[in-house]
């Protein structure tokens, strides 16, 4: 029996076909992927049935259990924060703040920080949940 | 004298760079990528500031449900305390009998943000639409 040999393909061909995939993988990391900014710290999130989609943009302000705050992923002292947000929503005033506090985080931290914003003008606080399965 | 043109050689772009540089923003991607599920509740909608300021009612009669919540997540309806399961029936009751119930929580400073997070997940299960976290602020 004669064996045929596989017809020779050249390099540029299958470089080719490595591109396509890579660009297909890079694509798919780049839709899939949430590039929200991330806390410097732990954040687990509570937990609820009835939570919405949230919303995209915006401040996100991350608060860890022991009460440290970081704003769109750089931790900040209290006073800064304020000073921080209080430029965002002159500069946009219709700014949407994310609240992702720790689910152990005490609440005198959350409210407190939901108050402050309230004062401020912000019209639209949210805070980050993790979908619980019912 | 004839002068000949040299033949031009095709040249062809390199591609390795190019794949260098797709791999690098491929793996930035896949690491600083993060894939939870997030949600959200609601914490402040402005259209609720038109709402009149109600008056506090007690656990059983009329009016807005007022419901406390301990340092310790324990939840509090006038004098009772109530599990998660017993809080959801008083609800359920109190919505057959007044469908536009306004439930207040009053949470403790020091209460976990998941007891606060549970409570509004559990009112709004039930079908209560008009939600308000009572907050005591210091005297000046």
């Amino acid at each position: 029996m004669k064996l045929r040999r596989a017809p020779h393909r050249n390099e540029q061909e299958t470089i080719v076909a490595l591109i396509d995939v890579v660009l297909f993988l890079l694509i798919f990391f780049m839709l899939i992927g949430r590039m929200d900014a991330t806390a410097p710290f732990m954040v687990f999130p509570s937990t609820a049935r009835t939570g919405q989609d949230l919303p995209a943009g915006g401040a996100t302000v991350a608060i860890a259990a022991d009460g440290r705050m970081a704003l769109n992923g750089h931790e900040i002292g209290p006073a800064a924060l304020e000073d921080a947000l209080a430029e965002a929503v002159r500069r946009n005033p219709e700014l949407v703040v994310r609240i992702n506090a720790h689910r152990d985080a005490e609440l005198r931290h959350t409210l407190a920080l939901t108050g402050r914003l309230d004062e401020m003008g912000v019209k639209d606080i949210v805070l980050i949940v993790t979908p619980k399965e019912p | 004298m004839e002068l000949r043109r040299r033949s031009q050689e095709r040249r062809l772009i390199s591609l390795v760079p190019m794949i260098d540089v797709m791999l690098i923003l491929l793996v930035f991607f896949m690491v600083t990528s993060s894939y939870l599920d997030l949600d959200m509740v609601p914490m402040l909608e402005r259209q609720d500031e038109t709402a009149t300021a109600p008056s506090v009612g007690g656990g059983d009669g009329g009016g807005p449900l007022f419901v406390r919540i301990g340092a310790d997540g324990t939840l509090r309806v006038g004098a009772r305390s109530l599990d998660r399961a017993g809080f959801g029936a008083l609800l359920a009751e109190r919505l057959l009998r007044d469908p536009g119930l306004q439930v207040l929580i009053l949470p403790s400073g020091h209460a976990p943000t998941q007891a606060l997070v549970s409570v509004m997940d559990l009112a709004t299960g039930v079908g209560v639409q008009r939600l308000r976290i009572v907050r005591l602020q210091g005297a000046p």
